[in-house]
């Protein structure tokens, strides 16, 4: 079939979603109900869920640690030593005011802490608002440093490469993978929203975690959506009467190309984004009018005004306020935050400094703070769920002032329908495999071996979104084998 | 209305070191660097002549854009001299460039760059050499996004560094690449130290991206691209982590360049005044001592490790690669998506890659050492092979322009010029109201965009197709793009100088054909989309031109008006033409 954009229209035609379809609509918004690929068992209720993914391969050994002496010891040993001795481990007397006893017991130890720059998350957690994820990454089936090193086991492709396990984590497959685990959700239950093109939004760029079958996803900027000037505004080029309007209609027949000009697939795909912007550009601009960025509880501290992943999440906090005007019931989302490849400078780049700098642990934590109390001031705390992702974790060992590219990390979800102020899965052991004291989870360099799948995540997720059981392979290819629900969820 | 002086005239008065400009007002004064002299380079030949069309085809792959002068000049010879008459150009430093503007205000940051960027990019001679630099720094990316923020001389010096390897051999490249300070910084191998006893070991940032990203990628590669497939039809890694670790080893003990070796100058608080240019070199104390396996070598332990052992090491793990047989379609590959198309063949492929391999390529059989790594055969295979240029376009054809290249492929076509010479058009990062991409400003060393991007629901994606370009292409930035453009297609762009901006055009070979919309149409058409413009984009564009009336008589005021209207036609084709597929996909 030679890709024409009449293809794509005869496509559209055929499923019935044309009609209501005049000649300036954009198609996208009316592709509601094409996704329900069967019935969904989902609640009435609004339910967002937010993926903050941070870029580069997030220290997670530096974020939560033991705190027990003798685990603490052991940490501190594998980083070689703490920051005061020269190495890369938190010095234990810093970790004090964060430190917590998970409900659940954990073999290594009884009390661990988030790090210092992280008090805010350490407070939700003592609201029972965090839950922590020990040791999660992307797995086919159970791993053991045994089976690992025998090859015995099918591995996720291409580990320890970040463009790769960025889309690992995000689509259980390497780059150039074409399905999300947060697309297919909304493929899924997108016939619950009146408008489609609400379903999957980056704050952040494309990401391949929201890209699905039926629905696409809407990239919205930080202050909103832009108009495109030569559509929307008043004269273009200063022109005015016929010829304004002849110069409009050219700008928007040829750049959304409803004349079927394209004959190559991409001139199409690229038409098609421009359509899905004009489309959605005043529906959005009247949405986040109605929840304006001085609303109580939306309006950014001072200290994160500037924060890009605040202003992210100020933006899709305030498209969810606004779910009445977009008319959408269940919504995904993505925001991130780069900087994390920390092979050098670890200390300075995470961790906030004295002079008040915030480092990138400061800034997830309080951006974190930020949207969950911004979701309260909505009074939708309790149907919104955020968790946090990464490329992968890092290595234990330390390489002078950084650490290397990992596998397994520790992550947060966060939300008024986690059950939180718990660890859910195996705290792994902190310490370097050797031959007489073994540590089956270190694949080498204390490149930890996931004990929960990112499977386990998404269908946990999927189940509270509202996804059936029958549909939880579609969300996770590998979930049978792995625990379909890790019960963090109330 | 302000003069805007020829760019030829401009560059003598503002030659490099020659003192200042003509011009009064603003920063006019300023001594602005020399990019290059307008003339165009002199191709003629006895070869067969392309078209008016072919030449704007070749130019809009080989170059930042055609100008009316440039398809001129290559119609008096043939694409093969074109391209040995290039390489022969000599090349101009933006490391100087930048110098003279620290030296003319003091400080110097990242716009520094940029205008010398712009500068060369629209009015350099050496076209050849600066499209292919600038795909070379999306292939070994540094970026002032990082720990490179302020240092504008070191990647100044860096993109020099690319210019100088552009036509030379992939194997200086490699070397030139890992020993330049601004990788040794943003890869972290600067300063990274060997193993120890306390369980510090070396950082393996720069051993695993020089595998992945510079060289010889994830997998083993048929020398047509394709993945070569173990007998379970699985495709098979090139390297495993414990290459990276090797490896990683042999990238110790590396800091800042100067005249000793001694611990204050690897730890900095010592510098030479051109630390962060110069190649960085070997510190014993802090090198490795340790046997170093990787990709099937093994360098043995040493008891004590020299500069003069650093070096041999680097050079067996350096050679190690670069004659890994996946480097030619590796590079080959990516190269072509730079210029050409985003889905080659594999049998384009293959002959870029076999060119790339033995230095010749049949297609220009004068250009090339015969050297594995030579790239210029590797360039010249890219831009005469068959599949450059074909007569008519299958499905795969293609791709999207990059952003940057947009608008250089503006400012040439329609002869902009910087009214102070200073092509202050800066930063273009924002995707709400302007580009979405600048050079050297990558977010990561994966470059804007990825090679392999599949744009998720597309055609593209059902035909199994890549399109990097799509990777920064979004609801947000497609607005951005256009609302700048239509901004700049009317009032150029770059800051306000005696009120008018910088960097502009007065569209003076299409306002004299403005009353005639086809014979505009086919200028633009000519220029921005190589005389291929599909008749469903020419009628639109025309029924927008042709209700642009234009007023008759002879009086001041409606020959003013008719001015005026002729401005608004060209603007209106311009811009329109820049909305459309037929510009957006280069072809």
């Amino acid at each position: 079939m030679t890709p024409t954009r009449l293809s794509r229209r005869e496509c559209l035609k055929r499923l019935g979603a044309l009609s209501a379809l005049g000649s300036a609509a954009p198609f996208a918004l009316n592709l509601a109900g094409l996704g329900a690929a069967s019935a969904q068992s989902a609640p009435a209720d609004y339910r967002a869920i937010v993926c903050l993914f941070m870029f580069g391969g997030n220290d997670h050994h530096n974020m939560i640690m033991p705190y027990d002496q003798t685990a603490y010891d052991t940490y501190a040993a594998a980083r070689g030593g703490a920051r005061s001795v020269g190495g890369i481990a938190y010095d234990r007397a810093q970790l004090t005011a964060t430190k917590f006893s998970p409900l659940t017991p954990q073999a290594i130890g009884s009390e661990f802490a988030f790090c210092p720059s992280m008090a805010a998350l350490h407070s939700l957690y003592g609201a029972g608002k965090l839950a922590v994820l020990p040791n999660i990454g992307p797995l086919i089936t159970p791993t053991t440093r045994t089976t690992f090193n025998a090859g015995s086991v099918p591995l996720p492709p291409k580990l320890f490469s970040h463009n790769d396990q960025q889309s690992v984590w995000q689509a259980f497959a390497s780059e150039g993978v074409k399905l999300g685990w947060g697309g297919r959700m909304g493929d899924l239950l997108a016939s619950s929203n009146s408008q489609s093109i609400f379903t999957a939004i980056s704050a952040s760029g494309n990401a391949v975690f929201l890209a699905g079958q039926s629905i696409f996803q809407y990239q919205v900027g930080t202050s909103g959506a832009t108009a495109i000037n030569g559509i929307t505004g008043s004269s273009m080029f200063g022109l005015s009467g016929t010829a304004n309007t002849a110069a409009k209609q050219a700008l928007t027949e040829l750049s959304t190309d409803s004349i079927n000009a394209s004959t190559l697939a991409v001139e199409a795909d690229h038409a098609d984004v421009v359509e899905r912007s004009v489309g959605a550009q005043s529906t959005v601009t009247a949405a986040l009018a109605s929840v304006p960025t001085s609303t109580s509880g939306i309006t950014l501290p001072t200290n994160l005004a500037n924060n890009r992943l605040a202003q992210q999440l100020q933006v899709v906090a305030r498209l969810i306020g606004a779910r009445a005007t977009t008319g959408a019931k269940r919504q995904v989302f993505f925001v991130s935050i780069g900087g994390f490849d920390t092979h050098d400078n670890e200390i300075t780049t995470l961790e906030d400094n004295a002079n008040g700098a915030l480092g990138l642990h400061g800034q997830v934590s309080r951006c974190m703070d930020y949207f969950y109390n911004a979701t309260v001031a909505l009074g939708i705390q309790n149907n919104v769920t955020l968790f946090t992702a990464s490329d992968f974790g890092r290595t234990l060992t330390s390489n002078g002032d950084g650490s290397d590219h990992g596998w397994g990390a520790h992550h947060f979800v966060l939300g008024g329908a986690v059950k939180g102020g718990d660890m859910y899965g195996t705290m792994p052991d902190v310490r370097l495999h050797t031959t007489a004291n073994p540590n089956l989870q270190d694949s080498g360099s204390g490149r930890l071996i996931p004990t929960t799948s990112v499977d386990s995540l998404a269908v946990t997720l999927a189940r509270w979104f509202g996804v059936s059981g029958s549909d939880f392979g579609l969300i996770a290819p590998n979930i049978a084998n792995f625990t379909n629900d890790l019960g963090f969820m109330s | 209305m302000k003069t805007i002086l020829s760019i030829g005239l401009l560059l003598m008065l503002a030659a490099c070191g020659g003192g200042g400009g003509g011009k009064s007002g603003g920063d006019a004064a300023a001594p602005a660097c020399t990019y290059s002299a307008s003339v165009e380079v002199d191709v003629t030949d006895s070869n067969a002549h392309p078209t008016d069309a072919e030449a704007s085809r070749f130019l809009h792959q080989a170059s930042f854009g055609p100008s009316s002068a440039s398809i001129t000049a290559l119609k008096k010879g043939s694409f093969p001299t074109w391209l040995a008459r290039q390489m022969e150009q000599p090349q101009v430093s933006h490391l100087d460039c930048v110098k003279m503007e620290q030296a003319r205000l003091g400080a110097v940051d990242q716009t520094h760059f940029l205008q010398s960027f712009w500068g060369q990019a629209i009015t350099g001679r050496d076209q050849l050499r600066q499209r292919v630099t600038f795909a070379l720094s999306q292939i070994l990316v540094v970026s002032f996004e990082g720990v490179l923020s302020e240092d504008v001389r070191s990647v100044a010096s860096y993109y020099d560094m690319l210019g100088k390897n552009a036509f030379g051999n992939y194997r200086n490249l490699l070397q030139d690449v890992s020993m330049h300070p601004a990788m040794g910084a943003y890869l972290s191998h600067l300063r990274n130290q060997k193993e120890n006893s306390s369980g510090r070991v070396p950082d393996e940032n720069y051993a695993r991206e020089v595998m992945q990203l510079f060289s010889i990628g994830l997998y083993q590669l048929n020398n047509d691209g394709t993945l070569k497939l173990d007998g379970n039809g699985k495709p098979i890694e090139t390297y495993t982590n414990a290459d990276v670790s090797g490896l990683a080893k042999v990238f110790t003990g590396f800091s800042h360049g100067g005249a000793d070796t001694t611990n204050n100058r690897f730890w900095g608080s010592v510098r030479d005044p051109n630390y962060n240019v110069i190649p960085m070199q070997g510190y014993p104390q802090y090198h490795s001592v340790s046997a170093k396996t990787f990709l099937g070598v093994t360098i043995p332990a040493s008891g004590t490790a020299t500069t003069a052992n650093i070096a041999s090491e680097l050079k067996t793990a350096l050679d190690t690669l670069f004659n890994h047989p996946n480097v030619g379609p590796f590079i080959g590959k990516q190269l072509i998506q730079r210029l050409v198309k985003s889905n080659p063949s594999a049998a384009y492929v293959n002959r870029v890659a076999t060119a790339f391999n033995t230095g010749y390529t049949a297609l220009a059989p004068t250009i090339g050492s015969g050297q594995r790594g030579d790239m210029r055969a590797t360039i010249a295979a890219i831009l005469l092979d068959a599949e450059a240029r074909p007569a008519s376009l299958p499905s795969n054809e293609g791709k999207l322009r990059e952003p940057v290249v947009r608008l250089a492929n503006w400012a040439r076509a329609f002869d902009v010029a910087s009214s102070t010479g200073l092509w202050r058009i800066g930063n273009t990062d924002s995707t709400t109201n302007s580009l979405g991409q600048s050079a050297m400003r990558s977010p990561s060393v994966f470059n804007y965009y990825r090679p392999g991007y599949v744009p998720p629901n597309t055609q593209t994606a059902t035909l199994g197709m890549v399109s990097p370009e799509m990777q920064i292409t979004h609801e947000t930035s497609v607005a951005g793009y256009l609302n700048y453009m239509q901004s700049t297609v009317q009032n150029g762009v770059g800051p306000t100088v005696s009120g008018a901006r910088e960097n502009r055009t007065n569209y003076v070979n299409e306002l004299a054909v403005a009353d005639d919309s086809t014979a505009l149409i086919n200028r633009v058409d000519l220029l921005l989309t190589r005389g291929a413009m599909k008749a469903l984009t020419r009628t639109s564009i025309k029924n927008a031109v042709d209700a642009v009336a234009i007023p008759t008589g002879s009086t001041s005021s409606a020959s003013s008006a008719a001015n005026l209207a002729r401005q608004r036609r060209v603007w209106l084709t311009v811009f329109l033409t820049m909305a459309s597929p037929d510009y957006l996909v280069q072809k």
